[in-house]
């Protein structure tokens, strides 16, 4: 589809008798103003930005056409906004084939807290083992729970 | 029980077993992550009210709102969750599962490792929040809502926290010259100082000048009167520089609200509207938004400044003598791939 598409094109540029000339001044001329318009826009910064969820939720083309009315609505306005949602299919698409990592590592750690502690003091600089500790015995009988099932 | 719950259990009864059918799945997935069926209840309530009550007067029906629940990244809703209640398994399985996209794409995005592995900490942090607020930690996590998911989030939070970094060592650098130079490089023009160059016979300055007034009126009038989906169509286009696969990505999704909206328009729809989009069917948009501005271009030129063929003719001339190189094809230029593409924004 897309080859025969690039074909057309490819003729219609070796064929430019079949361009109207109108056609392409516009496309230009649009192309200037556009530009010079946001230059403008710039300036004047908008009080409002569309926070992380909504912005990636658009990006990711998952709203429905009623949620995304005001949020189109702003992006036309918000070249920030805009540069974001830009740079965020970019960012999709480069990364389109990653690989998604679902199943989790078999190797689960017999006490998930000394991962998150070291992760967590590595970040915060200090040893923040206690942040999970509510939950260590919880899980340490569970472990133990599960091992013993697996002996069994 | 919150508030949120109360509200939506008075106005949308009928909704109550989706959110269990729900809760029930994610719980059978991750029995380990402490979520009770009331959170869950409270996050998509709150999710419903963001993005179906508070963008139209109407109330949406039940079974819009039974619609919207089936499409919430249930899983990925939560697994945020219980990350936000600081549920460790739940930490644990979101390292696992995303900490290496996203260093990836912070690498992929950040100027140096140094300034990733800033950014990556710093998003750490942000997702485990260390703001408390009425004894609470507020985490991060807590904002996102499900409906797109979780690794887009992901992504959306990395580049704010890359944008804050490079504020942060950019003091004098205002928020919106910033971002210009944030992404693909952005060669503004002005348009009311075109240099247009050339002496054309017959034609002083006087009348180059009210040539030059009347196209700028005509064109900014123009686009004024397109929908705002044609425009955002055109501006990622020519301002934002998006490539046509990259609008047709952005449309993918059989949802997209500017799918949606110009297979609406269309007159020629496709047979079947679920079906992938091309870069010919955007670039088709493209050309319909262009028949329209050029439409409304010369209309105004004709009926409210009164000029003729020849004159709308010298307009056009006048105003794109220096944009030759300038065309709708420009874009058809294969991307790199981004393995071997590495993008250095900040």
């Amino acid at each position: 589809m897309s080859r025969v598409f690039r074909t057309g094109v490819e003729a219609k540029m070796e064929n430019k008798q079949l361009i109207n000339p109108q056609d392409i001044q516009i496309q230009g001329l649009l192309d200037r103003f556009l530009r010079s318009q946001v230059s403008r826009d710039s300036l004047m910064t908008q009080e409002r930005h569309l926070d992380e969820d909504s912005l990636a939720a658009f990006a990711e083309g998952n709203l429905g056409e009623r949620e995304a009315l005001p949020i189109v609505n702003h992006l036309v306005s918000c070249s920030f906004c805009r540069h974001v949602t830009a740079e965020l299919v970019r960012l999709d698409l480069a990364f389109a084939d990653d690989e998604v990592r679902i199943a989790v590592n078999d190797n689960e750690p017999s006490r998930i807290s000394e991962v998150l502690s070291n992760l967590l003091s590595r970040i915060f600089g200090t040893n923040d083992s206690a942040v999970f500790a509510h939950q260590e015995k919880e899980d340490d009988l569970e472990d133990m729970k599960d091992s013993k099932d697996i002996e069994k | 029980m919150p508030p949120e719950v109360i509200q939506y259990e008075n106005s949308f009864p009928e909704c109550e077993s989706v959110m269990v059918e729900t809760y029930e799945r994610c719980a059978q997935n991750a029995p380990n992550f402490g979520v009770l069926a009331e959170h869950l209840k409270d996050s998509l309530c709150k999710t419903v009210r963001k993005y179906l009550q508070n963008n139209s007067s109407e109330e949406p029906t039940t079974e819009e709102i039974k619609d919207f629940l089936r499409q919430i990244q249930a899983d990925d809703l939560f697994l945020a969750i219980a990350c936000a209640n600081g549920n460790e398994r739940a930490w644990w399985e979101f390292d696992q599962r995303h900490r290496s996209y996203l260093e990836r794409v912070t690498r992929h995005l950040a100027r140096t490792d140094i300034d990733a592995q800033e950014a990556i900490d710093s998003v750490y942090v942000e997702l485990y929040g260390t703001r408390v607020v009425n004894g609470e930690r507020v985490s991060k996590f807590a904002t996102y809502s499900g409906r797109g998911s979780l690794r887009g989030w992901l992504r959306t939070v990395i580049w704010h926290s890359l944008v804050d970094l490079h504020r942060a060592s950019h003091d004098e650098v205002s928020l919106d010259e910033m971002t210009e130079n944030v992404g693909e490089g952005h060669a503004h023009a002005n348009f009311a100082e075109v240099n247009l160059g050339g002496e054309v016979d017959m034609i002083n300055q006087i009348a180059k000048d009210r040539y030059r007034k009347a196209t700028l009126s005509a064109i900014e009038n123009a686009f004024a009167n397109l929908d705002d989906h044609e425009k955002l169509l055109l501006l990622y286009y020519h301002v934002e520089n998006l490539k046509l696969r990259e609008i047709a990505r952005l449309v993918e999704n059989s949802e997209s609200p500017l799918r949606g909206w110009f297979q609406r328009k269309s007159a020629s729809r496709e047979k079947n509207p679920a079906t992938r989009i091309h870069e010919s069917t955007v670039m088709r948009w493209l050309e319909k938004s262009y028949a329209n501005v050029l439409k409304m271009f010369r209309d105004e030129l004709q009926a409210v400044h009164k000029l003729s063929e020849d004159e709308l003719s010298i307009c056009m001339e006048l105003a794109t003598q220096d944009l030759a190189g300038s065309s709708l094809y420009r874009n058809l230029t294969t991307t790199k791939n981004p393995s071997t593409q590495r993008r250095n924004l900040f």
